[in-house]
């Protein structure tokens, strides 16, 4: 790995942190999700899974460790391998912002997967079907930021990446 | 090209509401309206402190009902984005590094926090500290 290369995935990982905590005051509008998209659009697959990790990571140290973090680990890097697959085809900012929103609506049912294994099935249902409103808020304000977002941004963020290789 | 994504996100908006709605409706917990006679039993081992409560209340959820008697259940509660939890009982307060409230129903556990549990008649509510 570049030198290049640590430099920017500790640099956009603390951009993901950072975001994540900016908005953490209102609950399940977060642009982690729009920001893991646009990584994956202009800064590639590999960097994106290594953000990810790093982010997820650092997220045991703000919150220490439980369950969560394991459905944390599997689902960004998911989210940043169904972009990069999706973007091989489609170029469009609704399919992105689709994306977005399918991935926050059903955000409560992976996680309650996850709880399932270690407190039953009945608590995941319970988990899940509790905190529904909460993946409603997640996976319409996920759409509407991506839409409105995720172009303007990638295309910035393309430009700097093809300076950033030429110095 | 705008006219079409404002389009986009007043539709989605809509389909968020509507969802929202449904969810309301038909998932959500309900409270059960009329009198009812609950019991509530908090268990704090650490203090020595077993009390069992016994009320009459047209209350529908417990949160409604532990509110309603504060002061005579020395309770204390913390908003979070998730909804009210149970922070202190009979002047205790856990200490959220490691402990908290256990809530059981007719003795099962509860899968739910106190702002959704509906009260039922003749229900007995058990809080009992814990450590994790």
């Amino acid at each position: 790995m570049k030198i290049r290369d640590i430099v920017l995935i500790g640099l956009f990982s603390a951009i993901v942190t950072g975001g994540k905590l900016a908005l953490s005051v209102i609950p399940n509008v977060e642009i982690v999700t729009l920001l893991f998209m646009i990584y994956t659009l202009s800064l590639g697959f590999r960097r994106s899974i290594l953000i990810s990790i790093v982010f997820v990571t650092t997220e045991t140290f703000l919150y220490g460790f439980s369950t969560w973090i394991l459905g944390y680990y599997i689902l960004w890097p998911l989210l940043i391998f169904a972009t990069a697959n999706i973007s091989k085809k489609f170029n469009s900012e609704y399919i992105y912002a689709t994306i977005a929103g399918i991935f926050g609506l059903t955000f409560g049912i992976y996680f309650s997967i996850v709880e399932s294994f270690f407190y039953g099935w009945a608590y995941g249902l319970t988990y899940w079907v509790r905190g529904i409103p909460w993946d409603i808020v997640h996976g319409t304000t996920n759409y509407i930021i991506t839409l409105t977002l995720i172009k303007p941004l990638t295309s910035i963020l393309t430009n700097q990446m093809k300076r950033f290789e030429q110095v | 090209m705008k006219n079409k994504k404002l389009l986009s996100i007043l539709l989605i908006l809509i389909v968020g509401i509507i969802l929202y709605f449904g969810y309301n409706t038909f998932l959500a917990p309900k409270g059960v309206e009329g009198l009812k006679e609950v019991t509530i039993q908090i268990i704090i081992n650490s203090q020595n402190i077993n009390e069992t409560f016994t009320y009459k209340s047209d209350q529908e959820f417990l949160y409604e009902l532990m509110k309603e008697k504060e002061d005579a259940l020395k309770a204390s509660f913390e908003e979070t984005s998730l909804g009210n939890m149970v922070t202190g009982l009979m002047g205790y307060t856990a200490n959220p590094a490691s402990e908290y409230f256990h809530i059981l129903i007719n003795n099962e556990d509860s899968m739910t926090g106190v702002d959704e549990i509906p009260l039922a008649d003749k229900d007995k509510y058990i809080l009992e500290l814990r450590e994790f």
